[in-house]
Formats: C-alpha cells, sequence, structure tokens
C-alpha cells in the first residue's frame, strides 16, 4: 500500500510518498539521496547503515519507513554544521580511522549515541557497544583511538554532543 | 523495492490487532520489533500480504514493577530490559541475557514478546525465563490467558499461542531473599552470534545452606528449550559433588541436541555437562548474594 508520511529527517520535516514495504534505508538513499547510509549485509550484524532514530543507533536496513514517522532521525548528514565536520568526524580523521571509509558513518553514528548515553566510556565499554559495527579493513584499534580523543573533545567542551 | 509489496495495518488497540489478524487468517502476521520478520520478507522466505503493526497500539513496551514481580511489556525492547535499573537489581542474568543477543542496534529494535513468539532454539531469554518461573499473559479471539513458560515452547519455531493470539506482557516473580540465578552462554563462532548453548541455574537456599528449591534450564541444545524435571531430590541437600554428579547425569538423560553449525551432537552434550556443572558450582560457592 502506498501512503502519505512525514519523516524527521536530521531536523526538517520532509513529506513524501512510500510504499508500505519500503525500508528506511531504501527511503533515505532513494528519496533523500542521502549517501551517508549504506547497505552492506542486509540483516543487521554489520552496521553500514546505522542512524539514529530518537538518538538510539538502530539499522536502517530491516526498519519499515512506515514505521518512522515521528521519530527523530539522524545520518551522518546531520552531524556537521555545513563544511565544519563534527568533532566525533574531526578525531576519526585526525587518528586516521578510516581506511575505504565504507563504514564510518555507522562507526560515527554509532558513536555518537555511545557518548551521549556514557560519556565516560571505559575502553571496554566502547569495544562492546562498538561490536556490532564491523570495519573490513581491520582499523579497530585506530577507531578505538579515534573514539577515546573524541571523548576527550567532548569532555573539554561540555556543550558539544 | 526488496520486499514484496504488502499492506501495513495499523491498529489502535489490541483488541483491533487480534481481529485484523483473525480477519486476515494466514495472510497476516504480526508485527513486534521486525528484527526477524521483516528480515525474512526482505529474503523473501516469507510473505504476508498483512503485516499487523503492534508499535501503533500505545503502551506495550512498558516495564512496571508489581508486588510480587515484575511485568514486562510484550513491546519492551531487548536494551530497555537490559538496561531497566529494576531488572538488573532484581534479575541480573536476566537483564544479561537480553544484552546478549545481536548487537545494540538489535536490541535497540527486536522485543521481548516477539523472542518469545519467534522460538528460535537458540535465543538467550528462554533459559533464565524458565528458572525464574516466567509466565506469559495473552489475548487471542477466545480472550486473554496465562501460560506458564514451560508450557509455552513446544517446538522448532512453535509456541503454545493459537491463531490470532498475541503476547501481552511477561511475568517475572520476585524470586525468595536467600536466592540467586545465573545464566551461562557459551559461544563457538563469534560473540554476537547466537549461543552453541545457554544454560540458567536458579537455587534458593534455607539459613543452614541447604537447597531448598534449585532449577536448571538450557537452550541452544534441540528444537526448544528445556527446564530440567526431577529436581526434588536435591531438597535439604548440601550441593557437593555427590549431589551435582547426580543432577549431570539426570540432564544428561533428559537433553537431546541436535548438530548444528554451532556444535555436534556429541559436542553439545560436553558442553552441557560442563556448562550445567560451571552453573551449578557458581551459585553452591556464593553467598546467596541477593
Amino acid at each position: 500500500m502506498k501512503r502519505e508520511i512525514t519523516l524527521t529527517i536530521n531536523g526538517s520535516n520532509e513529506r513524501m510518498t512510500i510504499d508500505d514495504a519500503d525500508t528506511l534505508l531504501e527511503v533515505l538513499r532513494d528519496q533523500l539521496k542521502l549517501w551517508s547510509v549504506r547497505e552492506s549485509c542486509g540483516v543487521g550484524a554489520c552496521g553500514s547503515c546505522t542512524v539514529l532514530m530518537d538518538g538510539h543507533p538502530v539499522s536502517s536496513c530491516f526498519l519499515l519507513a512506515a514505521r518512522s514517522a515521528g521519530r527523530a532521525i539522524t545520518t551522518l548528514e546531520g552531524l556537521s554544521e555545513g563544511r565544519r565536520l563534527h568533532f566525533i568526524q574531526e578525531a576519526f580523521v585526525e587518528e586516521r580511522a578510516l581506511q575505504c571509509a565504507y563504514c564510518t558513518p555507522g562507526f560515527v553514528l554509532s558513536a555518537k549515541a555511545l557518548l551521549d548515553e556514557n560519556p565516560h566510556a571505559s575502553d571496554e565499554e566502547i569495544r562492546e557497544y562498538l561490536a556490532g559495527n564491523l570495519c573490513r579493513c581491520a582499523g579497530y584499534a585506530d577507531i578505538l583511538r579515534a573514539v577515546r580523543s573524541a571523548q576527550e573533545k567532548r569532555a573539554s567542551a561540555p556543550a558539544r554532543s | 523495492m526488496t520486499i514484496r509489496s504488502f499492506d501495513l495495518l495499523q491498529p489502535r488497540s489490541l483488541q483491533e490487532a487480534v481481529e485484523f489478524l483473525h480477519k486476515h487468517g494466514d495472510e497476516a502476521r504480526a508485527l513486534a520489533g521486525g528484527t526477524t520478520l521483516v528480515i525474512m520478507m526482505k529474503q523473501r522466505a516469507l510473505h504476508y500480504p498483512y503485516l499487523v503493526d503492534l508499535q501503533s497500539i500505545q503502551g506495550l513496551d512498558g516495564i512496571k514493577n508489581e508486588a510480587d514481580g515484575i511485568r514486562i511489556g510484550a513491546l519492551a525492547t531487548h536494551r530497555k530490559v537490559e538496561t531497566w535499573p529494576e531488572i538488573r537489581r532484581a534479575f541480573p542474568c536476566l537483564a544479561q541475557a537480553f544484552g546478549y543477543i545481536g548487537n545494540v542496534r538489535v536490541r535497540q529494535t527486536a522485543t521481548v514478546g516477539g523472542n518469545l513468539a519467534h522460538a528460535d532454539y537458540r535465543l538467550d531469554p528462554p533459559p533464565p525465563l524458565l528458572v525464574l518461573g516466567a509466565e506469559v499473559s495473552t489475548l487471542g479471539p477466545q480472550g486473554s490467558r496465562t501460560i506458564a513458560l514451560k508450557d509455552f515452547f513446544s517446538g522448532m519455531y512453535e509456541t503454545a499461542l493459537g491463531p490470532s493470539e498475541l503476547i501481552v506482557d511477561v511475568k517475572v516473580p520476585f524470586t525468595r531473599s536467600n536466592s540467586q540465578a545465573v545464566y551461562l552462554r557459551y559461544s563457538t563462532l563469534s560473540a554476537n552470534d547466537w549461543p552453541c548453548l545457554g544454560v540458567a541455574a536458579y537455587l534458593a537456599k534455607n539459613e543452614n545452606g541447604r537447597c531448598t528449591d534449585l532449577r536448571v534450564a538450557l537452550g541452544g541444545l534441540a528444537a526448544r528449550p528445556l527446564l530440567i524435571d526431577g529436581l526434588t531430590f536435591t531438597k535439604d541437600q548440601i550441593l557437593d559433588r555427590d549431589v551435582i554428579d547426580r543432577l549431570l547425569d539426570l540432564a544428561d538423560q533428559q537433553i537431546s541436541p541436535f548438530s548444528d553449525l554451532r556444535g555436534t551432537e556429541w559436542y553439545k552434550r560436553r558442553m552441557a555437562r560442563l556448562f550445567v556443572k560451571q552453573a551449578l558450582e557458581q551459585l553452591s560457592r556464593s553467598e546467596s548474594v541477593k
């Protein structure tokens, strides 16, 4: 069935026509051209389609867009302000926590949710929280360092989130 | 579009959801978190012309403290159970079991009711819920009823739920003050994978440190999770080596593991013995912290 819905994406309301069978990922990419949201495993295991829903990380590849109406969706595009990178993105660049970067949007969003939820997360808690984001270039040590660095940036400027 | 077209029906009440399911029969399926159903429809392993969206019903995701236990709404997410302070305090092994599933995104989406209704044999929550004596409340075309969890799982992906019958909530009764429960899970592939097996055990002791109630449940081995029978012989006993050995033999007779990707029948039988033993040793060593 086709339906009209309003999705709140990166703070702005988008009115659109979708099919009940559309996933959130399909709508974000095909209709809104938000290319940071990527499909890889398609079953919620790899984290490359991660978006934040009301601040919590979810896999957009198996969420129905029709059920996302009324929730606040954040994609990577919603973190930076214009050309100014978000401090977690900065940390990933500074620590060279990316190689092919296919997984990076998912890691950055998961890291944001983690730091919002638990600003003083230990290494163990960071590892545990990010365990569901896979990086096949195997940049895990650099990614952990980037999240720790983002944690420090956040702590030194508490207004940041 | 990867999923074949269907109609998403959005009821406003449980009653209406049951009516939708009843009306469309085999053409409709209840949709909770969707972590399994949507993926299976994406993979075209399943198709239903109608999905009944339980998220459109208000108030199904609550967790409430009652005088004699905690009631968990069917639509409460795994993450909510895992992080809920009162559940972490009263049933730490249950919070832990929900926290083992998949990854944080899956737990943010998957629901308690969906987990039980799906009845996959490898899921973590059933063993601890079985030893804690949980019961499931349901609503169906014939009205509401309560099913003890030990009578709930009937086979591979099969439950006692009738056609168009929905889980409303799961009640976990508070345990006695001098008691403790543990859940041990053993993964043979990656940590985020389903377990090779999961073992839950519950022990209540009297003031002399003797057992008054012992329960053991195993998941991941066979078509359905199993609560071990015939443990009354442990009453008034100290959990020493003899009692534990007798219990291990009894459990060994009752389990019927099958081979899968995560272990052969032979291996699972050996591991079941090892992990039940570890669970019991943990419980008998502890000073009944609670």
